[in-house]
């Protein structure tokens, strides 16, 4: 039986290059009437690039047919413009396990052109036990 | 135009912003985002893991409370820090109302701290789909 593995905490991932596409953001802001501006959230796109990486790699063992959405922090250093390009860097901030049901968080740093930093985002997705 | 430093009082609390979660909505968030778990497309597959049918991303909730807190900054991009657990889940054809309150303002930085939420009316109890979130807002 698949289970998310601790000792995955603190694995690191390759680089990945996120385009924010204003198109992209656009189809975002219209499903929330929005008329301008990059919506911090639309921050969980450029996490979708990273996550088939964090799923499909078996140190981790997620099975991702248990995994709910547990809670989501955005914090950032300036407001993401459109039309440039993000360095996103993931790591695993944390794994644990509380009767069966595994927590995991996901942190990513974000980077402009310049090397600068723009956003940290940490997500928990909830495996729940097996039943 | 951003809100400004003079217009913000602690306590105030946000306009409520109030939505309709429909089927069309939450595909739309998923082809959006890339969110493409089948928990938010198939009734099939999601009452397979117990639930009673498709149930809306928790980011398409947090959008749309930050889309709240966007409204009143006077610009999405304002928010610099966000955060939330999600707490109960929403259907399809619920009725999602998100809020908040001014909790402090901090003149020296010109931003204000924000405590938000997300309430849902389900079959006559109030749920809270996200609860004590947390928001900082730039101001001008």
């Amino acid at each position: 039986m698949r289970a998310v593995n601790p000792e995955a905490e603190g694995t690191r991932y390759p680089d990945v290059e996120f385009f924010v596409d204003p198109v992209r953001v656009a189809a975002f802001r219209r499903i929330f009437d929005q008329a301008d501006g990059v919506p911090p959230t639309f921050l969980t796109v450029a996490e979708f690039d990273v996550f088939p990486g964090v799923i499909a790699d078996p140190a981790v063992g997620l099975d991702f047919s248990k995994v709910l959405h547990g809670g989501q922090e955005y914090e950032l250093l300036r407001p993401v413009r459109e039309g440039e390009t993000l360095t996103v860097r993931a790591r695993i901030d944390s794994i644990r396990i509380r009767a069966g049901t595994g927590f995991l968080a996901i942190a990513m740093d974000m980077f402009d052109e310049d090397g600068a930093p723009v956003a940290r985002t940490r997500s928990t997705m909830i495996e729940r036990a097996a039943t | 135009m951003t809100r400004r430093l003079d217009d913000v009082a602690v306590g105030e609390e946000l306009p409520e912003l109030r939505r309709v979660v429909t089927r069309e909505d939450v595909k739309a968030y998923a082809d959006a985002s890339g969110d493409q778990n089948l928990l938010h497309q198939s009734d099939a597959f999601a009452r397979g893991v117990g639930l009673d049918g498709v149930i809306a991303h928790g980011m398409f909730t947090m959008a749309h409370l930050a889309a709240c807190v966007g409204a009143w900054a006077g610009n999405p991009a304002a928010i610099s820090a966000m955060s939330a657990q999600f707490r109960a889940t929403v259907s399809v054809g619920q009725e999602i109302v998100a809020g908040g309150r001014i909790r402090a303002v901090d003149p020296e930085a010109r931003t204000a701290s924000l405590e938000l939420w997300v309430s849902s009316d389900r079959d006559g109890a109030t749920e809270w789909p996200i609860k004590r979130s947390e928001a900082t807002v730039r101001l001008s």
